[in-house]
Order: C-alpha cells, then sequence, then structure tokens
C-alpha cells in the first residue's frame, strides 16, 4: 500500500484506479482504510501522508470480506468490482495479488476463474480489459513442487497474465545493469574472460531470522535468497545482449545463462559449494544469539544460514571465469552487490618500491546506498612512486537525491502496464530450481553433516575462504 | 552522547552522518564537500588519550580527507556500553568546506567485546582502511584481531606503545594469509637519520668505507642501563640490514659480521634526558670505517631540547639541531648543521599514511631488531 500511496503522488496511477482487500475477517471499509493509512504513514518514504491526496487515495480503498475456499467470496468481489468499474472507472481490468500461502495458490485462482473474474489474455494497449496475477516467492521449494505450482498458476492464467515478483529486480541499480551495461561503450567490450578475473555477487544480512524460525526452518538462505534474487542478479551480470528490452528478448538471455550453470553434477557441490550456519557473536556493537538459539528453531538444527559458491558459466563469454557468490544472514553488514574484478596488468612496471598493484574493481551496489564505484590505482602525490588505491564513487542518493522510487513502486507499476521484463518467466524459476536441487542433493547425501558454524557478525564460515583461497583469490570486504 | 542498544547508537549515529551532508537551508551558507579518501580507524586505551589525539587525526584530515572512527576501550570501566558521538571536521578550500566524517565511539565494560563490530559499521567500502592502534599491542585482543584482519595497514607508534608491540605485531602479520601492512611512525621518524647517515658515503672517496665500518656508536636520551629503544634499535637494524651485517655471539656478547669477515663493533650509551623529549629517543650515531690506510668519521648529534630556542614559528620543544659532521681522511673535515622539524605527532601519522605500503627495509630491520633485542641490549 505506501508503494501505491506513492505511485498516487507521483501522478504515476491511471485515473481509473481502486484497491480492493480480501481476507476473512469482517471490517468495514473504513476500518480497512484506517489499516492502510497507518502502514503508509509508517512505511511510506513520503512523509507525512499529504491530507488532500490521501483523501482522493482513501476513496478508492474498499474492503470484502470471506474465506478463500467459499466460492461466495468471489460472487462478492465479482459484485463489488462491478460496482467500482461503474463508480471508479476501472474499465473491467483486474489486477490480483496473492499475498498468500503458495498453498492457498490453487483454491484461489480455481474460484477466480469459476466466479469469471478472470479474462482471457489480451494485448497491452489493445484497450480489451485484462486480467493479471501478481505471485510472491518462493515459487515452490524444488523443481518439483515449482512445476507444480506454475501448472497450477497456468490452469487459470496463460503465462502472459502471471507476474512473479522479485523485488530485487525493481531496484534502481538492478535496472541499472541493463543500462549500464549496454548504454556505455566502455565497459561491455571489457565484460569478458579476456578482462574480467571474477566475479563475486554479495547478498548480506546483518539481521537474523527475527522470529521467523518456523519458516527459516522450512527454507534456509540457498531457498530464501540463492535461488531466486542471487541467480537473478548472476543473470543479469552475465547475460548477452537481448535483441530488444521487450520482456521475452531479456528473459530468453536470462534462461540461456541459468542453462549454462556449472557444477550440475552432484560430485562437484562438495567442492564448489560451502554453506554455514551462525553461531553467537557480535553484530553492530550488539551480543546476538546463535541460530539454533532463535524461537522455534530445533537445537540441532542443520540449516544453512550462508551458502557461499563457485559457479561457472559455461559459454564463449565466460569460460574459465568463476562466479564466486555468497549470501547469508547476521554477516558483518548488510550489502547487496555485484563485483567485477578485472584482471591484472600484464607487467608489473611499478613493482619497485612499492607492492603489487591492485587490480581494478567494478561494484554495483544494489543496497544500501544504491551506486556505482570503479576502484583503480593512482600515484600518490610526492617525489617517490608510490601507488594507492582510490574509489570513483557514483551514488544515486547524492546524484539525484534520496527519494527514488522503491523496488515495489516500479513493479506494481509496470504490472499494470503489462510490462513484465523486470518478472520471472515460468522457465527461469524452474532452471532456477533444477540447479539449486542439485546442491540440495548433495548436500542430503552427506547424511546429516551440520552445516559449518560461523560468529555472528563475521563474513561466514573459514570453509568459504578456502573456497577462494584454493584459486589464489579472497572475498572481498564490502 | 547516547547509552543503550549499540544497534540504535550505529543507525542515529549513521543518521546524523546522512543530515550533515543535507543541502544547506540558507542559501548564502558555505556548501560542504563531503570527500573521503580512506577510513582511519583509531584505537585507544583510555577516553583521555583519545581526546588528547583527536587534534592530531583532526589536522591529519585537513590533508587527507577520510572517515575517521576514534574509539577507546575501557574494559576495567563501569558500565558495559557504548556511546558515540559523529561529526564532520572541515577546511575551506576554494570557496567550499571539505569536510571529513569524524566518529568518535567510547567502550566501557564488558561492552569492549563488542566494540569492533560497532567500529567496522561505519567503515566505507572501496577505500583503503588504516587502524592506528595507541597503547599496547597484544595479538590474542579478539578486537585487535578483527580490526586488524579487515585493515590494509596497522599503524603504531613503538617510542609511546613498545618496541615489543611492535614485534608481536610483525611476528602476527607473518602468520596471516593475507596481512596487513605494519607501519611504525618510530621508523618514520628515522627517515631523517638515514638521509643524513647514507650522507657519510656520497663522496666517492668515502663510499667504499660503507663496507668497511669497524664500529657504530649509537646513544639514546635515557638513564644508564635502560633497555635500547626502538629508535636506536630500528637504526641499527637498517644500517646492519642495508650493509648485509649477520650477527655472531662471542662470550655472550653481541657481535657484528661484515660479508668481508670483518667486525663491527657496537657501542651503546645514554645521554641526559631533557625536558619535553620522549624517552629512549636517539640521541647520536657515529660511524667509524678504515680500510687500505683510509679512515673515516661520520658522527650525527641530536641537540636535545635546543628546539625551544629556535623562534621558529610552530616550532616544538624537540625541533631539535642535529650537527653532522665527516671526518676523512681523503677531504678535508666537513659540518653542517640542520633543524629537525617540529615533531608534531599529525606530520608523523600524515607522512606513515603515506609510505610505500610495502616497504622491505622495515621489514628487514624490524627482524633484525627483534634478533638483537633477544639479547636484552642495553645502553
Amino acid at each position: 500500500m505506501p508503494a501505491l500511496y506513492n505511485l498516487a503522488v507521483s501522478r504515476s496511477l491511471p485515473s481509473g484506479f481502486a484497491v480492493v482487500g480480501v481476507a476473512r475477517r469482517e471490517k468495514s471499509h473504513d476500518a480497512f482504510r484506517a489499516e492502510m493509512k497507518e502502514g503508509v504513514s509508517s512505511f511510506s518514504r513520503r512523509k507525512p501522508i499529504d491530507p488532500a491526496l490521501w483523501q482522493d487515495f482513501e476513496r478508492g480503498i474498499s474492503y470484502v470480506a470471506g474465506t478463500f475456499e467459499n466460492p461466495k467470496t468471489y460472487a462478492d468481489l465479482r459484485a463489488h468490482l462491478e460496482q467500482l468499474d461503474g463508480e471508479r472507472g476501472t474499465a473491467k481490468n483486474r489486477l490480483f495479488y496473492l499475498a498468500v500461502p503458495p498453498a492457498e495458490f490453487g483454491v484461489i485462482m480455481k474460484n477466480l476463474k469459476e466466479a469469471g473474474l478472470v479474462a482471457p489474455p489480451s494485448t497491452p494497449g489493445s484497450g480489451a480489459p485484462w486480467t493479471r496475477v501478481i505471485i510472491e516467492k518462493p515459487f515452490g521449494h524444488d523443481l518439483e513442487s515449482a512445476k507444480v505450482l506454475n501448472d497450477t498458476v497456468g490452469q487459470t492464467f496463460d503465462e502472459s497474465q502471471v507476474f512473479r515478483i522479485d523485488h530485487y529486480l525493481g531496484k534502481e541499480t538492478v535496472q541499472n545493469l541493463l543500462v549500464f551495461r549496454f548504454a556505455n561503450s566502455l565497459f561491455e567490450p571489457l565484460w569478458n574472460r579476456e578482462h574480467v578475473d571474477h566475479v563475486q555477487i554479495t547478498v548480506a544480512e546483518e539481521i537474523g531470522v527475527e522470529g521467523r524460525g518456523k519458516f527459516y526452518e522450512q527454507t534456509g538462505v540457498t531457498k530464501d535468497i540463492v535461488e531466486n534474487h542471487l541467480m537473478q542478479l548472476l543473470c543479469l551480470t552475465a547475460m548477452e545482449p537481448p535483441i530488444s528490452l521487450a520482456a521475452d528478448a531479456v528473459r530468453d538471455e536470462k534462461v540461456k545463462v541459468l542453462r549454462s550453470l556449472r557444477p550440475r553434477e552432484r560430485s562437484m557441490v562438495q567442492e564448489n559449494v560451502v554453506r554455514g550456519q551462525y553461531a553467537r557473536g557480535y553484530v553492530k556493537g550488539d551480543e546476538v544469539p546463535a541460530y539454533r538459539e532463535e524461537p522455534d528453531v530445533a537445537k540441532d538444527s542443520r540449516i544453512d544460514t550462508y551458502v557461499a559458491m563457485r559457479v561457472h558459466v559455461d559459454n564463449w563469454r565466460w569460460g574459465g571465469v568463476p562466479f564466486y557468490v555468497r549470501a547469508g544472514k547476521r554477516l558483518a553488514r548488510r550489502v547487496t552487490e555485484i563485483a567485477i574484478q578485472f584482471k591484472k596488468v600484464p607487467h608489473g612496471l611499478f613493482r619497485a618500491p612499492d607492492g603489487g598493484i591492485s587490480p581494478n574493481v567494478l561494484t554495483m551496489r544494489i543496497q544500501p546506498d544504491e551506486g556505482i564505484a570503479l576502484r583503480f590505482t593512482t600515484k600518490e602525490p610526492g617525489q617517490a612512486t608510490i601507488l594507492r588505491d582510490v574509489a570513483m564513487d557514483f551514488r544515486y542518493g547524492a546524484a539525484f537525491g534520496s527519494n527514488t522510487p522503491e523496488a515495489y513502486e516500479r513493479l506494481l507499476l509496470d504490472s499494470m502496464r503489462g510490462e513484465a521484463t523486470l518478472f520471472t518467466r515460468r522457465d527461469e524459476v524452474e532452471e532456477q530450481w533444477s540447479y539449486i536441487d542439485n546442491v540440495f542433493d548433495a548436500w542430503r547425501a552427506e547424511a546429516n553433516a551440520p552445516p559449518p558454524l560461523y560468529a555472528a557478525g563475521t563474513w561466514g564460515p573459514e570453509q568459504a575462504d578456502d573456497l577462494l583461497a584454493r584459486d589464489g583469490r579472497r572475498w572481498r570486504r564490502p | 552522547m547516547s547509552a543503550g542498544s549499540a544497534t540504535n547508537l550505529i543507525a542515529r549515529l549513521e543518521k546524523e552522518l546522512r543530515e550533515l551532508w543535507s543541502p544547506p537551508t540558507d542559501p548564502s551558507a558555505i556548501p560542504m564537500s563531503r570527500v573521503c579518501t580512506m577510513n582511519i580507524e583509531v584505537v585507544a586505551s583510555s577516553h583521555e588519550l583519545l581526546e588528547r589525539y583527536t587534534p592530531v587525526i583532526d589536522e591529519v584530515t585537513s590533508f587527507i580527507p577520510s572517515r575517521v572512527i576514534l574509539a577507546s576501550m575501557e574494559p576495567d570501566s563501569a558500565g558495559d556500553e557504548i556511546t558515540g558521538s559523529a561529526t564532520a571536521v572541515c577546511s575551506i578550500e576554494g570557496g567550499r568546506n571539505i569536510c571529513s566524517e569524524r566518529i568518535t565511539l567510547r567502550a566501557t565494560g564488558n561492552a569492549c567485546a563488542r566494540s569492533a563490530s560497532a567500529i567496522e559499521a561505519f567503515l566505507v567500502p572501496e577505500i583503503p582502511t588504516a587502524l592506528v592502534w595507541l597503547g599496547r599491542v597484544h595479538v590474542d585482543d579478539p578486537v585487535f584481531q578483527d580490526l586488524a584482519n579487515d585493515a590494509h595497514r596497522i599503524i603504531l607508534d613503538s617510542m609511546y606503545t613498545s618496541l615489543a608491540s611492535l614485534l608481536h605485531v610483525v611476528s602476527w602479520a607473518r602468520t596471516q594469509a593475507n596481512a596487513p601492512e605494519i607501519s611504525d611512525m618510530a621508523w618514520t621518524r628515522l627517515a631523517s637519520w638515514q638521509e643524513m647517515t647514507a650522507r657519510f658515503f656520497d663522496n666517492a672517496d668515502t663510499r667504499h668505507l660503507a663496507s668497511k665500518i669497524t664500529k657504530v656508536t649509537l646513544r639514546q636520551a635515557s638513564e644508564a642501563g635502560a633497555r635500547l629503544g626502538p629508535e636506536p634499535a630500528l637504526l641499527l637494524g637498517w644500517l646492519a640490514t642495508r650493509l648485509e651485517w649477520k650477527t655472531s655471539r662471542l662470550g655472550g656478547k653481541i657481535r657484528f659480521k661484515r660479508p668481508d669477515g670483518g667486525t663491527v663493533q657496537i657501542e651503546l650509551g645514554s645521554v641526559p634526558l631533557p625536558p619535553g623529549i620522549a624517552p629512549q629517543t636517539l640521541a647520536a650515531v657515529i660511524l667509524e670505517a678504515e680500510a687500505d690506510g683510509a679512515t673515516m668519521t661520520g658522527s650525527i648529534e641530536r641537540e636535545l631540547g635546543s628546539g625551544a630556542g629556535s623562534g621558529q614559528e610552530d616550532a616544538t620543544h624537540d625541533a631539535d639541531v642535529m650537527v653532522w659532521k665527516l671526518k676523512a681522511s681523503s677531504c678535508p673535515p666537513l659540518e653542517q648543521r640542520v633543524r629537525l622539524g617540529a615533531n608534531k605527532a599529525a606530520k608523523w601519522l600524515e607522512r606513515t599514511l603515506h609510505r610505500p605500503k610495502h616497504d622491505p627495509a622495515f621489514d628487514e630491520s624490524v627482524a633484525f631488531a627483534e634478533h638483537i633485542v633477544q639479547d636484552g641490549l642495553t645502553v
């Protein structure tokens, strides 16, 4: 709701617009509006709420009570939406946002269809009424369940009507990856095995499971972060130039990357993947508990709260260039970034009197402080040739103001426009799971081996350092 | 200053730092430009020491704009908390305020164990990090280990900590896979001694005598019988390693052997310590050499305490005169007087931050100093 309000403030919403909440609990339209106002007041980036704008915005907010299993809920919803079509000019266009567990998808979609709430697919801009559905991750918990889920969705909606939301893809820097690569002539010629030594992708969080122990015990970081966010970042970094920015053109290229990932064999997982689980430690000056001390977590849990992987993209562009990816909870700091480390200079002209020369690194920082930095070596002023690393730093906040749109604003607007480039297609999801399933198969074969522990507030277990040390490399300290 | 959860403190300080860089509401105000070329972490064993050192750091950041995190750790103090504040330190250049950010943290009691993670939360990525450790270093201290592992350079001043601290840190660094560079401000201060010592052999008539030194006399400002201080020890290490001397022992006494097999006699002595001069300061170096009938005696003597009467602007008490003398059989006696610059901590820290990342002469001199210190040399 804060994202929708922000879109209203920026006059990005269509004039015919309404939001209808559907849930079990009985409540009045006004009560629902009051709840929404409280949420917007707390979480909108545009504070305080503009009373005049809110008054107008809340007229479009209403509520229908009912259980998901009961067909009457959908009949009531249909009647309400038809009323809104007349009152607010919503022209029979429907965008369903399912903020519910995946287990509920089947019954909701079946009932939506049977209530006549799903129009056939239409071409954006054709003027025909459209129906779309937004679903949130997890898109299954393995390849098989993802296929079942996709089949369930596919029984009601055409793939062109399905918008699988991954909020990472709505972040400015992620979108800017395509612009940066394909709108600048400087970098793309270097974006290959000839010039890149390796790539590091980090999705690090300082927080623990934050009361979601029950959920985390079923997922772990590999399923929660790597399978979706991290794989998508890898795809956008490694993909070939698409023939256009049309949704399928971009997604076709991402799928090619996913299909070229190695390792695929279970036997190779052990030497390429390291998992870990956080123990007690210090984060930002406070002592924090071990994962196994968190509420709703088993005392002997073997769930991964950290994973590091060496991934190869077996194609002409990236042959021999490792992609080191890692994700974890309770790490030293919250940061998501893609770092392209270029090869060292071929000849050490400046070896004396200083030590070696650090390689250039291009960093795309996704959060926090979204921006791009290029590290290069320069001479310190003075008589001697003393080399020092410096960074050219571009920050979105400093360059364009800190009030840049949030990811959900862009993604919700795109889904209303029918623009699916920043959403995940069925085959992407299934390829991601296909790759990750190999990892879990190997872990299962390890017969209950507990994951190595790492102290909270550090950068993960020692084994992760060893993974890179074997290649003569080391993790960044972002 | 504020107390409570360190996470809340860090969030508040980060907010304050962001607000520092908001555009000024007064259009006539001088705009502030945030400049940051490195992170400087300064860790002190008491808040008082940190407060004394803060103006030093402010002066350094006027030359090297940085994100500075000053932290004091007082594990024996009551409180078990981390408090802190953030501010900008600016100097006007070209009509703009060029500003560094300074964060001050104070950890007391058991909270000291958590202080490394609080300090690290403020590091700016992508730029070098220097850890300045004021006070004795214990390499098994987890706070030191955490900060040192993520630093590119560790800076000590062995004159004010101890030579042992320096040696421990260097030994520790040798065991680390990706060790930071170790720098010592005492070594930086020796640069003028090294330069003037090398001048004895600039002349073609004396150059060959560099490999024929027969005696080295070193004097430090201390009581007789005191341990050999860091400055004389490092200078001796520098001389020995540059001239490829080896140590040997005879009758329990340490001796130096030249590559040609000749012996170098070492004489260590002391001079009175005047007020305002750091104990164990290097006071004099005398080199004697002889080969094929040619002789040379070169001496550098620091007139300790002469800085007070220099009349120079900005001079400190120890901005002393150094007297350089060369007596050689092949040339007339030469004498030159030079004045050391003001002995200001900011100058030495700035110069140390600008030194090469890797300094083989320093590494080798420290290794040599470690070797001779084992003998417990006294003056």
